[in-house]
């Protein structure tokens, strides 16, 4: 099955869109600052998204359906989707939107503004936000979208799971396009909840450091277009070449010390790809910046993966956008691919000791054939996916 | 599309009324179960210390994963599988939002891991050792329908069998008025692809579109008594009944068609038939 990404957009704190990404890539500038979330008094830093703010959906409102649509509204996403409603119809094509956070911002906030009687606010009384499967009713609503629509919350592997759907409809054909997404927000419920697992750091984070002391938090939105290759109506040069999903079977918020669950992702991954470790050029790494996160990722890609492979976490820059992770990380693997440049691991001065890797904090030009993106979520939650460019050899 | 033939190995079951797939069955064919008194299940699969820490909807969805995945004799370890709740946990949502709108922020550790959608997948793989695929879905309404298509695509697309699970506890009280649920409900089914066994009936699938939108999506009519009707309108993963009536049919028939809404403009058609 050959699936093509004919258009990708990105919407982070590095950047509105993903050439506003690449820059700030490119000059190693950083998307994080200081907390000034409403309502939070964490020491810490965070990727926030500013513009989002200044958006109000009405009947719809919530943060994170107002990042969904700033993000549909960048490069030509909603453009393509208009043509591709056009050339097949609305119900052919479908929608998966990995999300962590769905829209539980608003609850927090109609929990603030409860009535005298304890009940929320009529203008809060919104069925199709307070769940789990609000993005995709959303997208659904703003874009004219009548197909299929999805909701995977898998935690911070969710919005990379999506290609995996994404990829299977195409192939049994009920749809012949599918917009997969992935949106998460900031908001209390994760600053306080992460917070209390002790694993967010008063520092911007520093990915594989020696010193790393935690995670920042960030939002995101990620959008692309996928299509079989032999329909594709626009040609970015970029396949999904495998994915590989797997369990932990270890704990709800620790991962497996071996990595046990990473590997067998990872391994399948490869598989599906018909790729071994070395033909992988770039890995763009979960690289939470906790303390296990990184130990047990970094021996596992130290133990899987030859110095030829060049890998980075790219957090430093967005922050950790949990259940949009997974497709902001992809795609920048995939600019990456497109751009031949690997981004470095922003802020990483000494690696951790206990690690040998081909990681470094400049950002490098190398020419790129395969990228993979790896995201681990809790529950034991692994999804890996490889990216290669078209027309290479099989 | 071509159709997705499938076969249904192995079913769990537990709500207002009945604890498990037997009794479930045996109401659907017309017999009267009065309500239960007791509140959740407390699935053995779970280790104990764990299990006083699971939420009531990850006991329901393991409690019936654990019995569908015996019903069909297979080894759970082995099983990808895919989960779906419609509303989510609300009770933990509505935790996180009453401490989150006081002065003292502090929220527990446990019960914001438990407050993923996935946690009954998490609880799921642990407890049953299953390294495989793990999926956590959301579908609001049309959660079951959504789920079932995602899981039959897989288990075409891999030809191997998998669990799945539909699971919605009673709404918090804060959002019971929008989320009108107030009941528990959870079944599992563990599907294969046509020709892995032998069974008696045999399935397929499409997805079928349709010229006009949908105002407002409607699910077949269900014919059962009172206390299992209000459950199949109000509770999300009930809709499921209208897929386990056909298989729990005790008549002799030659085919069955039931079409449950995907979305405004499709739905997802179900076909049941004696095996040839």
């Amino acid at each position: 099955m050959d699936i093509r990404l004919i258009d990708y957009q990105s919407t982070t704190a590095a950047g509105i869109n993903i050439d506003a990404l690449a820059k700030s890539i490119d000059s190693q500038q950083s998307g994080l600052r200081k907390n000034d979330l409403f309502g939070c008094d964490i020491d810490t830093w965070i990727g926030r998204v500013a513009a989002v703010d200044e958006i109000d959906l009405g009947e719809w409102q919530s943060r994170n359906n107002a990042l969904a649509a700033l993000g549909l509204k960048q490069g030509s996403i909603t453009e393509n989707l208009a043509r591709l409603k056009d050339k097949y119809s609305p119900a052919r094509v479908g929608i998966v939107i990995g999300s962590s956070t769905a829209s539980i911002d608003r609850s927090e906030e109609g929990y603030r503004n409860l009535d005298e009687n304890g009940h929320l606010a009529p203008r809060f009384q919104q069925p199709l936000v307070h769940n789990p499967h609000s993005p995709s009713l959303f997208v659904a609503h703003h874009s004219g979208i009548t197909g299929p629509a999805m909701t995977i919350n898998t935690a911070c592997s969710s919005s990379a799971k999506v290609f995996a759907t994404g990829a299977r409809w195409l192939a049994q054909g009920i749809v012949d396009a599918v917009l997969v997404g992935g949106v998460d927000t900031l908001c209390l419920s994760v600053m306080y909840g992460f917070n209390s697992l002790q694993l967010i750091s008063d520092t911007a984070c520093r990915p594989f450091d020696q010193s790393r002391n935690g995670i920042n938090l960030g939002e995101a939105a990620g959008y692309a277009i996928l299509m079989r290759a032999e329909d594709a109506i626009l040609d970015t040069g970029v396949v999904l070449r495998g994915y590989g999903e797997s369990s932990d079977a270890h704990h709800m918020s620790h991962p497996h010390p071996e990595g046990l669950g990473a590997r067998l992702a990872i391994q399948q991954a490869l598989n599906m790809a018909k790729l071994s470790a070395q033909d992988i050029d770039y890995i763009n790494l979960h690289g939470t910046a906790s303390q296990a996160n990184d130990l047990i990722e970094g021996k596992l890609i130290g133990s899987m993966f030859p110095k030829s492979t060049q890998v980075s976490s790219t957090k430093a820059w967005v922050g950790h956008t949990l259940g949009a992770a997974g497709i902001t990380e992809s795609l920048i693997a995939v600019d990456a691919l497109r751009r031949n440049r690997v981004p470095g691991s922003l802020n990483l001065t000494t690696l951790d000791e206990q690690l040998d890797l081909s990681i470094q904090s400049d950002n490098l030009a190398k020419p790129l054939n395969y990228v993979m993106s790896n995201s681990f979520g809790f529950g034991g939650n692994n999804c890996c996916l490889v990216f290669a460019k078209a027309g290479d050899k099989l | 599309m071509s159709d997705i033939g499938f076969q249904i190995l192995g079913v769990g079951a537990w709500g207002p009324n009945f604890q498990n797939w037997p009794e479930l069955s045996a109401i659907l064919n017309g017999e009267k179960l009065a309500a239960h008194e007791i509140k959740g299940p407390k699935p053995e699969v779970i280790p104990a210390n764990e299990r006083r820490r699971a939420p009531l909807p990850v006991r329901l969805a393991v409690e019936s994963s654990w019995q569908a995945v015996n019903d069909a004799g297979l080894d759970p370890a082995e099983l990808p599988c895919v989960f779906v709740s419609g509303i989510g946990d609300t009770q933990l949502t509505d935790y996180m939002c009453t401490v989150l709108a006081t002065d003292n922020k502090a929220l527990s550790p446990t019960k914001f891991h438990n407050s993923v959608h996935n946690a009954a997948a998490g609880y799921w793989t642990i407890s049953t050792g299953c390294t495989q695929a793990a999926n956590s879905v959301a579908g609001f309404q049309e959660s079951v329908s959504l789920a079932m298509m995602e899981a039959l695509i897989q288990c075409q697309a891999e030809q191997r069998p998998l669990l799945i699970t539909f699971y919605d506890a009673p709404s918090s009280e804060v959002l019971c008025g929008l989320l009108k649920n107030d009941v528990s409900f959870a079944a599992s089914i563990v599907i294969a692809p046509r020709g892995y066994s032998e069974t008696r009936l045999d399935f397929s699938a499409r997805v079928k579109q349709h010229q006009l939108k949908q105002a407002e999506n409607h699910w077949p009519e269900l014919d059962v008594q009172k206390m299992l009707q209000s459950c199949y309108a109000k509770n999300p993963s009930a809709k499921i009944l209208s897929l386990l009536k056909l298989l729990a049919s005790v008549e002799p028939r030659s085919s069955g068609v039931i079409e449950l809404p995907l979305s405004q403009q499709t739905s997802l058609q179900i076909t049941v038939a004696q095996s040839a």
